[in-house]
């Protein structure tokens, strides 16, 4: 069945060296993302009960259905240098600056800007999607597949409607966000 | 076996970050395979002025708390092939690397690589101690104003203490038409106080603005004057003998005026 998309490019293809920007095995390869970094706020862990179902997503990686009330709200922007890190699902009301890192085991969903960088399905869920207002990211990351944004970039080529970015065909790609015709996934 | 050259300033905003990525991209296109380090964790710049933030995944905390291989985090320049950075963290602050982690990978680097280029933060802090902790040499940046030489007096002081002794100067931002007014200092009073060899005189030049914005090094467009300066400082630390003309920029100036006589023809 052919589906409604808008517009779909892969984000490498304008490519540099591929190694470093897409990796098949995810979460093996960047540990260091679920370190505590000094300045971000690991939500995860204040919430006892909420960290108890996130330790088994980080033991059991892959397609782990990650149950929808393990979300967080966010209502700032992020700026440069500040981060998010989160087992379960991220909505940011305000922009993500360039400089900024949501990183999720769910979705992300940002509404307003996404120009720095979000990684869904952090713990290797392909299915987790990233949409934005905006969506002119930095890069994006789903479960093991890293993307970034093409060089030269102007800024007429973001599209002034939501878009989300999920993985499709073994790729990501961007797709304008419709509520009826391609359903977002909750997982 | 390279050499590590750590560029510094205690001042901020001196032009740093522009020299490295000048200097670096300079170097790289004589044929030199070069690596830039970025050390200033928290506010790194290095990786927008080369239009390469959007390839980061990995940084320099990365690699000294061994999450990653050394390989790994090195991104290869768009333009040129011996060119490499290697980025700081973002998310983190200075006390992220130590001293040792930083000699160890000077050492790691310089077993690859021609010239390994350090892009100091500013201040005398953590970072700057980083930052000059396994350089084999240093340059010091400082722009013509009181403030800027005081400053860098004082990193040279620190450099020496530190045992990097002789540090070169690289004088930027000087704008002739000040000096020549007697509103600026000019290049004898500085090295009168600074007392270290000169590498080069940068002028002020609007163009550095303009390829900052874009993420493309000045000394890659041959009509920069900075550029042009840029391109014979990475001579001369490759040894060449290059004189410094009595004012870098008023060569520069000359060059502009020679090629506006060239277009009328
Ligand atoms: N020769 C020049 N002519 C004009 N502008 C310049 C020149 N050199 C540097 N600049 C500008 O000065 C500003 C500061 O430069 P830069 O970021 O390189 O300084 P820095 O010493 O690395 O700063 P920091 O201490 O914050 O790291 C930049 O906006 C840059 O474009
Ligand atoms: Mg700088």
């Amino acid at each position: 069945m052919k589906r409604d998309i808008d517009r779909i490019h892969m984000l490498m293809q304008l490519t540099p060296p591929s190694e470093i920007l897409r990796h098949d095995k995810p979460p093996e390869i960047y540990p260091h993302l679920y370190n505590k970094g000094s300045q971000s706020k690991d939500f995860g862990k204040k919430d006892p009960q909420k960290a108890d179902k996130a330790s088994h997503i980080n033991d059991d990686i892959g397609e782990v259905e990650i149950p929808s009330d393990m979300t967080i709200l966010i209502q700032r922007t992020l700026r440069s240098g500040q981060s998010i890190r989160y087992p379960g699902h991220v909505v940011i009301l305000g922009d993500v600056n360039p400089g900024a890192e949501v990183v999720a085991g769910g979705n992300i969903l940002v509404f307003g800007t996404l120009r720095g960088i979000a990684h869904a399905g952090a713990h290797g869920n392909t299915k987790a999607i990233v949409a934005a207002f905006k969506l002119n990211p930095t890069q994006v990351r789903i479960a093991g597949y890293i993307t970034r944004a093409p060089d030269n970039a102007e800024d007429d080529c973001v599209f002034q409607h939501p878009e989300v970015a999920r993985v499709y065909d073994g790729k990501v790609v961007i797709e304008k966000l419709s509520m009826g015709g391609n359903k977002v996934s909750t997982q | 076996m390279g050499e590590v050259i750590v560029i510094t300033s205690g001042k901020g905003g001196v032009g740093k970050t522009t020299t490295v990525a000048n200097i670096g991209t300079g170097l790289a296109k004589e044929g030199y395979s070069v690596v830039l380090v970025d050390t200033d964790i928290g506010l790194r710049n290095l990786d927008v002025v080369l239009g390469l933030e959007n390839r980061i995944v990995y940084d320099i905390v990365d690699v000294a708390n061994g999450h990653c291989r050394l390989k790994q985090a090195l991104i290869r320049d768009k333009r040129l092939e011996s060119l490499y950075l290697l980025p700081a963290a973002q998310t983190k602050d200075k006390t992220a690397v130590t001293e040792e982690q930083m000699k160890e990978l000077c050492q790691k680097l310089k077993e690859d690589f021609d010239y390994v280029i350090i892009d100091c933060p500013a201040g005398i802090e953590q970072g700057f101690k980083n930052a000059i902790a396994g350089a084999d040499r240093a340059v010091v940046v400082t722009t013509p104003e009181v403030a800027a030489v005081r400053d860098a007096d004082r990193v040279i002081g620190l450099l020496e203490a530190a045992g990097l002794n002789e540090p070169d100067l690289i004088i930027n931002r000087l704008r002739p038409d000040m000096v020549k007014q007697g509103n600026m200092m000019d290049i004898d009073d500085i090295i009168d106080i600074l007392a270290v060899d000169l590498l080069g005189v940068v002028p002020e030049d609007e163009m550095i603005v303009i390829s900052t914005n874009k993420g493309e090094p000045a000394v890659l467009d041959s009509r920069s004057n900075a550029g042009e300066a840029y391109r014979n400082i990475a001579k001369r630390i490759t040894g060449e003998d290059i004189p410094i003309m009595l004012l870098e920029a008023n060569e520069g100036i000359m060059a502009l005026f020679k090629r506006l006589i060239g277009r009328k023809k």
